[in-house]
């Protein structure tokens, strides 16, 4: 397990009159190399439950452990600094907390001040780019001067330099158009799945992000709702409703499909190309205007 | 934000003070330092106390939010106390160990010191309890409306500092997380020494400042969009009514100036 | 380089209540943002204004109540051509939505905020009053007028944007990407409040977007690229041309993609409104 929570809770300002609990006993489990999702309605505890994950907030009750690193509610806890290195935290917009005057100076920042060397950390900077698909030319740009979408990129490149473990992002795509929107999200899978990187992404907008997270965690009101795999979620999304959120279309046209044919073993199919081929797979009832049915694909999902 | 900082919440009890114009609670407060300024003696100090207990006490908030106010200072007042008590040596000695004394008129320097200092705070306390920043800003340019002929532009300055007001809380929240997000790429601004602080400081400025530019950039748009222009005639919702209470409030402060200045 | 579009406009009916003609702008006149702009919207439309980021949407809803000057060019807003003495009518009959919630949040309180726009307009007390109850109850912000924006959520900060906005009572609401800071549940409520103002009939919607359900709600799409207008479409339009949707950066909706993968297999249906009519469809 990368993350593990144990009947974890955090209220802020704990000993005084103005006590607001955001996160209530929550248990969770991140297995390495995953790649998971974060959602639920604004006031959930989402960005509170991220702050936990690095040590920026430590539990008023429970155990939080990440990778070898256990932070006990009361106990006086072990020194953090290694593990924000191993543990990069995205916040929104970090296009915003950007502040030298050229790019590759941002994405060193990282590593120096946890001890890399100047030639180590700008080897990682060029990879960052690389890695976030971003024009190594750049690096010598003022981070002001970028475009919003290389601004984005650029400031995820950073916390990526200083090579983490795991990757935690806080809406990485907002305010972005929808191509570069899925762009970034395939920029981060293929983080995880080639890199082995634990990657973990809050956001608002779950559609985006079903196709390629392998489990799911919901919010309601600094409660775990949901916490299982990408396919329990699909086979009851009734509980997105519970939680103050819309059900994603592609999970709704995924559920009218495999409740109609009873597929209750097989994965969901979560992009419209593996659904309309799924589809395309199946009986014909007499609606369909098309013979070409009998002359199905090979490519399944 | 902190709970320490009590001074400058609202507190709404709806007590006669609550209601006064904000020009006439600006000018006697004013009015109150110069009172304090005329006390000068154990008589005089008496007088100032049980009028400003009675005023603190007609507002309906209890006394303990005062003392609340006051707290943050007390070291402060302490240290003015004992200095004072030191160095003036005038009058009879009141103590002596040895060589050294301690005089009884700086007994008295210290506790008058002490004593304007506590109800300067407190009383100051009063004024933000009992008026929000917004009317105390239409307060400010209610009293500053006069020097127009003299070249002053005081709805320029009061535009400023609802800017502030709006402003000073959003960007304290923004510097948190900024803080934060330093903090998660290894400059922890507690945790490190104070030559590396400096360093560090610069990652939480300009993001700052350029954030500021941005919003300065989006409220000029905003405000505009809206009609405004500088300059040009506008209605007012919230007008200030002077009544007769406010001018037996103001009447008090002379009336005591008056009284401490005598005896 | 500047691309024009050459086909059918769809202006609707009714009185054109915004003009351009030959409108051009750049801060540097060696690379103009926008070039040789000209089209006209109708009162009572809904226009979405696409294209992908940088390419000067913004900008060109500044320049119609001369938030930014035009470098050349005639802009015709309510009858009133843009000029230095029209400037204060023509940003009477135009409201604006930002996009920061927090930026564009004059106002210390909720009230405040709302009482900028009303007293700029040296309206009578009775009249800011009834207006301040009238758009804080339709907006249902009502009980939120004494909060600091810093207590507010950014749905609620919107809403009280519009309600400063609305209660200027303008013919026409400009919206530049006004829902895309907020979360998904805000931004359902900004589309129905978008829905209300349409039905209605009293306003004239032009909003910048990126999202395909604000899209669809819009009876008009206006695509920008490289300078100029390279589209004029519907919805419906825009979202079956995939080079137009690619060069605006822009994604169908998925039940517009689900039909456009079913085609590549073989499977011919029209765009489902639910998923229960595409099974009943496909399976009766």
């Amino acid at each position: 397990m990368a993350i593990e929570l144990q009947q974890v809770s955090y209220s802020y300002a704990d000993r005084s009159l103005w006590k607001l609990t955001a996160l209530r006993d929550i248990n969770l489990s991140v297995p390495t190399g995953s790649m998971v999702g974060i959602a639920g309605a604004t006031g959930s505890g989402k960005s509170t439950l991220l702050q936990l994950f690095n040590g920026i907030l430590k539990p008023t009750e429970g155990t939080v452990k990440v990778l070898d690193v256990t932070i006990q509610a009361g106990e006086k806890s072990p020194k953090l600094m290694p593990l924000r290195r191993r543990v990069g935290l995205v916040f929104q917009f970090p296009e915003q907390q950007m502040f030298e005057d050229t790019v590759e100076k941002d994405l060193i920042f990282g590593p120096l001040n946890f001890g890399m060397s100047l030639e180590e950390a700008k080897a990682r900077a060029r990879q960052a780019m690389l890695d976030m698909g971003l024009d190594l030319a750049l690096l010598e740009r003022n981070p002001f001067k970028l475009s919003g979408g290389q601004m984005r990129k650029a400031a995820i490149a950073s916390v990526l330099a200083m090579d983490p473990e795991v990757i935690v992002l806080d809406e990485p795509t907002a305010t972005l158009d929808p191509i570069s929107r899925a762009e970034l999200i395939h920029l981060l899978e293929r983080l995880c799945r080639e890199q082995g990187r634990t990657i973990i992404v809050v956001t608002h907008r779950m559609d985006e992000l079903l196709p390629y997270a392998d489990n799911w965690l919901v919010l309601k009101e600094g409660s775990t709702a949901f916490q299982g795999s990408v396919k329990a979620l699909a086979d009851d999304p009734s509980i997105l409703e519970q939680c103050g959120l819309t059900v994603p279309q592609s999970l709704r046209y995924w559920r009218a499909v495999a409740d109609r044919f009873g597929l209750t073993d097989e994965a969901p199919r979560l992009t419209a190309e593996s659904l309309a081929e799924l589809i395309a797979s199946l009986p014909s009832g007499s609606g369909n205007s098309s013979e070409q049915h009998e002359g199905k694909r090979d490519g399944h999902e | 934000m902190n709970e320490k900082l009590i001074i400058g919440r609202s507190i709404e009890t709806g007590s006669w003070v609550h209601k006064l114009d904000a020009r006439a609670k600006i000018t006697g407060m004013l009015l109150y330092v110069a009172v304090i300024l005329l006390s000068r003696s154990w008589m005089a100090m008496a007088l100032l106390a049980i009028f400003s207990i009675a005023v603190m006490a007609s507002t309906r908030i209890p006394l303990k939010y005062f003392l609340k106010a006051a707290k943050p200072l007390r070291y402060l007042m302490l240290f003015i106390f004992i200095v004072q008590l030191l160095s003036v040596k005038t009058g009879e000695a009141v103590l002596t160990l040895g060589s050294w004394s301690i005089y009884e008129g700086g007994l008295r320097l210290g506790a008058f010191s002490v004593i304007r200092m506590f109800f300067l705070i407190t009383f100051t306390a009063l004024l933000t309890f009992t008026t929000t920043p917004g009317k105390l800003n239409q307060g400010l340019e209610g009293i500053l409306a006069p020097f127009k002929k003299f070249g002053l532009k005081p709805d320029r300055i009061t535009l400023m500092i609802s800017i502030s007001l709006r402003f000073i809380p959003t960007i304290l929240d923004e510097s948190q997380i900024i803080m934060k997000a330093q903090a998660s790429r290894g400059a922890d601004l507690k945790e490190l020494p104070l030559k590396e602080k400096g360093r560090m400081l610069v990652s939480l400025l300009v993001p700052i400042i350029a954030s500021a530019f941005r919003r300065a950039q989006d409220l000029v748009y905003s405000m505009e969009a809206r009609g405004f222009r500088m300059d040009a005639p506008r209605s007012q919702y919230h007008r200030l009514r002077w009544g007769i209470f406010d001018t037996i409030f103001i009447t008090m402060f002379i009336v005591m100036g008056i009284a401490v200045a005598l005896v | 380089m500047n691309e024009s579009y050459e086909g059918q406009g769809l202006e609707g009916e009714g009185q054109a209540i915004i003009s351009l003609d030959g409108v051009s702008f750049g801060y540097d006149p060696e690379h103009p943002i926008l070039q040789n702009i000209t089209l006209s919207i109708s009162q009572g439309q809904w226009v979405s204004l696409v294209g992908p980021n940088g390419c000067g949407k913004s900008t060109l809803v500044k320049l119609l109540n001369a938030l930014l000057p035009k470098s050349a060019g005639e802009i015709v807003v309510s009858g009133m051509q843009l000029s230095e003495e029209t400037i204060g009518s023509i940003r009477q009959c135009i409201g604006m939505v930002f996009q920061n919630p927090d930026n564009q949040f004059i106002g210390a309180t909720v009230e405040e905020d709302i009482l900028f726009g009303l007293e700029g307009l040296c309206l009578s007390y009775a009249e800011m009053a009834e207006r301040l109850q009238a758009y804080t109850t339709r907006l249902g912000i009502n009980h939120l007028l004494s909060k600091h924006p810093g207590e507010l959520s950014g749905g609620q900060k919107q809403r009280v944007a519009i309600a400063s906005i609305l209660a200027m009572e303008p013919g026409i609401v400009i919206f530049d990407e006004a829902s895309s800071m907020l979360d998904e549940g805000s931004r359902n409520d900004l589309l129905g409040i978008l829905q209300d103002m349409r039905a209605e009939g009293k306003y004239t919607i032009l909003m910048i977007t990126h999202d395909a359900d604000e899209i669809l709600a819009s009876d008009r799409v206006l695509a920008l690229h490289g300078g100029g207008l390279a589209a004029d479409v519907t919805p419906a339009e825009l979202f079956r041309d995939e080079e137009l949707l690619q060069k605006c950066h822009l994604c169908e909706p998925y039940p517009w993609r689900l039909t456009r993968e079913l085609q590549n297999q073989g499977i011919h249906v029209d765009v489902p409104a639910s998923e229960k009519e595409l099974i009943d469809t496909l399976w009766p």
